[in-house]
């Protein structure tokens, strides 16, 4: 692929707007609480499109565009995986959370908890989310920016990093909310157009267009029918608890329901935000169908083998040459693009806070803490994360990654997402259980990972996997609710009563959010 | 504070769980239970999902895929609509006895 003009032009476009963004919001951030919030008052259907972009990465555009590309049906099982967790999200998290917290989820699940134990504990589920979906957002960003532009992969690695330290460092939460809202609603015209570009060709005849796909993909008829992507009951529902509550564990999206005023604003967001990602779910099934019939037998996009070049990720990118020419090949290779330094962007910035907000402030500073220290802390952790990720991102060049986002989401479901449920809602909860049973979950989704068909036979070329499942949700949950209710209810310390004692009060307070101004600056 | 008003918050607040149980727990049921379907179709039984409809260019699986992810919006939207609608006045209310 040479050289795209209108790529290159587009991406100046969108770098310079972001850093002018990022110039007015630093002037804007220089308060702890404008830096991890936004100062509090983004709209709910801002916020809407600030968390779908959270939520939409390039990986996901390109990936499971991809993905019905190769497979078809087993496309819209991802999707739909995805979808699922907002619904819970909204019912049992977003309000209680907005009615509890301040800067980071951990100030939730510590509410009535011991600061250290829980903090610590909170903090290293976040980092490990954090940090795996960030090298795996690395690596896709410097193998299609390499493709897209021409750049070197470490060079495409560095500029990612560098314009992501930019924008979090000066900007903080604000510049990053705008950037994402800019890059959600990029993504959302550029994949809208292509998909309306492929169905004008078929006069939008929904049965035309389908048809068209059936008979040209080798697999025929079967593209409509579930492929081997789930061939087992257990893999069935451990992959399905991970999905449906990992992305309520993602500490990067939770983060976003403090940038509301309230708990109203919290739940008017993830409606939008469910919205939103649907559509964007059924633009790529379209994409993805799109490119069986108009990229896959066109030998422009093919290498020799006869594959697409670049891989079966790269389906959509054709696609817009396919029906948009060079002028819309350049728009989508632009918005990829900013798609990975948005999304890079909210991780980094949810990683910072759990290093400056969670570690720092609470853990580690003691008496020399002042909110000026923790804003310097948070920028020191923000430039810190990014060198981290350049570093991370050049080292796991070549090498598969593909299992990071699926561990960053068994954590999310093992780790942040039971500690915080059960914090809200349950009563008998102790610090004690909090942290044996959500460390069990953390060790157990790592280990689980490690020693299965995706780490120790794809990544580490051993014949037989020890854990014979690819998905470790099932376990590790089930350990981590054992644990967390076993050694709660046997906790008979005096901290345990008094922890249980604060329940009512914070039930209150969560299910009503009185109280919740007093707070804000205590 | 009053024991009046102690007494009403009390009261509000019981309505206010009894009215919040009745909205969440139906719609968490209608959230799992479809989505826990749609994965065990396919673990157990996929060729149901394979049977073709109409004039055979589009699968069991794929219309009810497209149905699940409306229908996921629309038991955020019902949530929205009724927490809006009937938890809300149970809220202000209890905001406004709080300050009296």
């Amino acid at each position: 692929m040479g050289l795209n003009i209108t790529a290159i032009l587009m991406f100046v476009l969108f770098v310079s707007i972001t850093i002018y963004i990022t110039y007015w919001a630093a002037k804007k951030t220089q308060t702890a609480k404008s830096f991890y919030t936004a100062g509090g008052d983004i709209t709910g259907f801002q916020n809407g499109l600030a968390i779908s972009g959270d939520f939409m990465s390039a990986a996901s555009f390109l990936g499971i565009s991809g993905l019905v590309y190769l497979t078809g049906f087993d496309g819209l099982i991802y999707s739909i995986g995805f979808l699922i967790g907002w619904p819970i999200i909204l019912l049992l998290i977003a309000e209680p959370l907005r009615n509890l917290g301040k800067y980071s989820f951990a100030d939730v699940a510590s509410f009535r908890l011991q600061q250290k134990p829980i903090r610590l504990l909170a903090a290293c589920g976040s980092l490990c989310t954090v940090i795996l979906y960030l090298i795996a957002q690395m690596v896709g960003a410097g193998k299609l920016i390499e493709l897209l532009f021409g750049l070197p992969y470490y060079c495409a690695v560095m500029i990612v990093g560098a314009l992501m330290i930019l924008y979090v460092t000066f900007g903080g939460m604000l510049a990053t909310t705008w950037v994402q809202i800019i890059k959600a609603i990029l993504l959302l015209s550029g994949a809208t157009l292509i998909a309306v570009l492929v169905l004008i060709q078929f006069s939008f005849n929904v049965n035309d267009f389908f048809k068209a796909a059936i008979n040209i993909h080798p697999k025929g008829v079967n593209i409509l029918a579930p492929g081997g992507l789930i061939s087992d009951p257990i893999s069935a529902i451990s992959l399905g608890l991970a999905l449906m509550f990992g992305t309520a564990g993602l500490p990067h999206i939770l983060m976003r329901f403090f940038t509301v005023k309230d708990a109203v604003e919290a739940r008017k967001s993830v409606v939008y935000a469910t919205g939103f990602i649907g559509y964007f779910y059924i633009l790529t099934f379209i994409i993805g169908f799109g490119a069986i019939i108009l990229v896959s037998k066109n030998t422009q996009y093919l290498n020799e083998l006869g594959q697409l070049i670049g891989n079966n990720n790269m389906a959509a990118i054709h696609l817009a040459h396919a029906v948009g020419g060079d002028l819309l090949l350049g728009f989508i290779s632009a918005v990829a693009f900013a798609t990975i330094l948005a999304v890079v962007s909210g991780l980094t910035l949810a990683g910072a806070s759990a290093i400056s907000h969670d570690l720092y402030a609470n853990v580690f500073s003691g008496a020399t803490f002042s909110e000026k220290k923790e804003m310097q802390v948070s920028k020191i952790a923000t430039v810190f994360l990014g060198l981290l990720a350049i570093l991370l991102g050049i080292t796991f060049e070549g090498q598969n990654v593909a299992f990071m986002v699926g561990l960053a989401f068994a954590i999310a479901a093992s780790t942040n997402f039971p500690i915080l449920l059960l914090s809200i809602y349950w009563k008998k909860l102790t610090t004690r259980g909090a942290v044996i049973g959500g460390s069990a979950g953390l060790i157990s989704a790592i280990f689980l990972v490690v020693l299965g068909p995706v780490v120790w036979v794809d990544v580490f070329n051993y014949e037989e996997a020890i854990f014979p499942y690819k998905y470790p949700a099932l376990f590790s949950m089930t350990l981590t609710f054992m644990g967390i209710w076993f050694f709660s209810v046997t906790d008979k310390s005096k901290y345990a009563h008094l922890e249980q004692a604060k329940f009512d009060a914070q039930f209150f307070r969560s299910q009503t959010g009185i109280g919740i101004d007093k707070s804000l600056n205590h | 504070m009053s024991i009046a008003s102690i007494k009403k918050i009390k009261k509000l607040f019981s309505d206010l769980q009894k009215a919040r149980r009745e909205i969440v727990l139906p719609l968490i049921t209608l959230t799992v239970a479809p989505y826990f379907g749609f994965i065990g179709v396919i673990a157990f039984n996929p060729n149901l999902f394979s049977k073709l409809v109409g004039s055979g260019s589009l699968s069991i699986g794929i219309i009810l895929g497209f149905i699940l992810i409306l229908h996921i919006f629309l038991v955020t939207l019902t949530y929205s609509y009724l927490a809006n609608k009937k938890l809300e006045p149970i809220i202000r209310k209890l905001i406004k006895t709080q300050s009296m």
